[in-house]
């Protein structure tokens, strides 16, 4: 019955504007494909109940993850693929693991109906914030590298000279996180509250998963942004201290 | 005080100085002078551990600098490098863009176009002079001041200053290290080494 309110876009696409109709149709199809797998891949591990399997996921999941943050952040890959993918495996997996052990009040932290969304929000948020952050630093310090030898040169250690960029990474990140959480859902419910409300839980409980969620998100990236930027250090500079 | 013995200097596989040797003593104004592309920024690099040594080597108050040991040696340094007008972020620290609230929300799923940071907009020469008053001022007791073309972006006035500040810190008693091709600092540099 679903797939008859597709027709009303479908066929007011059709009255005005037909070439559009074909994107239209694929954009559903792949919409549909994209969401069934999902859905089986979590039902599987659902099946599978363990905990195993729940790691195993999610360092595929990270992997898929860290693979689009380099490329959408026109990154180099040989130099930041390994950083960027335990900077996200870090920062997910240990604000995930608090939420579910220490924070949200489950049985059981591993159950994959609990441990899968978490773990996505996480994911995803963490690799949206990443691809602004690590190309915020990676630019600033292409674009003002005198600073950073300026720094250098007047006896500041490698960490005390990197700060200004990684003060601008974390502004990049904090930013925009900052000017969402200030209006959030003042005028639309958030999508995640909604999906909240219709697994049935209580407006008050939804209220404090909703916080609980939000609050993990922002840590989550900055914990994974400053893991990314340890890691990758070595590869950013030489061992004269040089931008490589 | 600096000491330069029988140092072969490079970038690359070019030599920029060959058995070059040279002390800058503390007190005095030293300064290094020579053609565009002559080497005085890599020699003043070397100088600082940025770029190692070929052969002979490079010593501060007789202790041996090497690119390992750089470190522990540039705490005793002020450097003031020649491309000082590309330094606005030093005096400006750039602050958060404003941002679209909607534009990444925690329970969405759009992905942002990459950061690119913008270059920093060139100081004018009264900035660069302040700059270099605002380094020299924070420096505290370090003895040793390395500048690298100090007046390239003043105008003569400044320059006038600007050799007044090295004066001051050679009066110290400091080790003041300049490269430079303008005639009024080499004319009053206590000593000149050409490459």
């Amino acid at each position: 019955m679903a797939l008859l309110l597709l027709a009303i876009p479908a066929g007011a696409l059709y009255l005005m504007d037909k070439p559009s109709l074909r994107t239209f149709a694929v954009a559903v199809v792949r919409m549909v494909a994209q969401v069934l797998l999902l859905c089986l891949v979590v039902w599987g591990m659902i099946r599978f109940d363990s905990a195993l399997a729940n790691l195993i996921w999610l360092l595929l999941s990270v992997a898929v993850a860290a693979l689009v943050a380099t490329h959408r952040g026109r990154l180099n890959a040989k130099k930041f693929l390994p950083s960027v993918y335990c900077g996200l495996l870090v920062g997910t997996l240990s604000v995930g693991l608090y939420l579910l052990y220490l924070v949200i009040p489950v049985r059981n932290g591993m159950d994959p109906r609990w441990f899968v969304p978490v773990m996505y929000l996480l994911m995803g948020h963490t690799t949206t914030m990443l691809i602004r952050g690590v190309s915020a630093y990676h630019t600033a310090l292409k674009a003002d590298e005198q600073q950073y030898e300026f720094l250098r040169g007047n006896g500041v250690t490698h960490f005390q000279a990197v700060k200004p960029f990684v003060r601008r990474a974390l502004l990049a990140v904090i930013s925009p996180t900052a000017a969402n959480l200030s209006v959030m859902g003042l005028y639309a419910m958030p999508l995640l509250l909604c999906g909240i409300f219709i697994g049935g839980v209580a407006p008050i409980n939804a209220f404090a998963v909703m916080l609980m969620l939000t609050f993990g998100c922002v840590a989550a990236s900055v914990i994974a942004l400053f893991v990314t930027f340890w890691l990758a250090d070595r590869c950013i500079f030489d061992k004269y201290g040089k931008l490589v | 005080m600096v000491e330069v013995k029988d140092a072969t200097i490079f970038v690359g596989d070019r030599v920029i100085a060959e058995g070059l040797s040279f002390m800058a003593k503390d007190g005095r104004l030293t300064c290094i002078t020579g053609g565009e592309g002559s080497g005085k920024t890599t020699l003043l690099r070397t100088l600082m551990g940025f770029l190692p040594v070929r052969t002979g080597y490079v010593s501060v108050d007789g202790e041996l600098l090497t690119t390992a040991s750089a470190h522990a040696f540039r705490a005793l340094m002020v450097y003031l490098p020649q491309q000082m007008q590309l330094l606005a972020h030093q005096l400006y620290p750039p602050q958060a863009e404003s941002m679209d609230a909607e534009a990444f929300c925690v329970w969405n799923s759009v992905l942002p176009e990459p950061v690119a940071a913008t270059p920093p907009q060139a100081l004018s020469p009264e900035e660069i002079f302040r700059l270099a008053e605002e380094t020299f001022r924070q420096s505290g007791d370090k003895q040793i001041v390395i500048a690298d073309e100090p007046a390239a972006y003043l105008t003569p006035e400044l320059t006038e200053r600007m050799l007044g500040l090295l004066r001051q810190q050679s009066a110290a008693g400091k080790t003041v290290l300049i490269a430079s091709r303008r005639q009024m600092l080499v004319e009053h540099a206590d000593s000149v080494i050409e490459l």
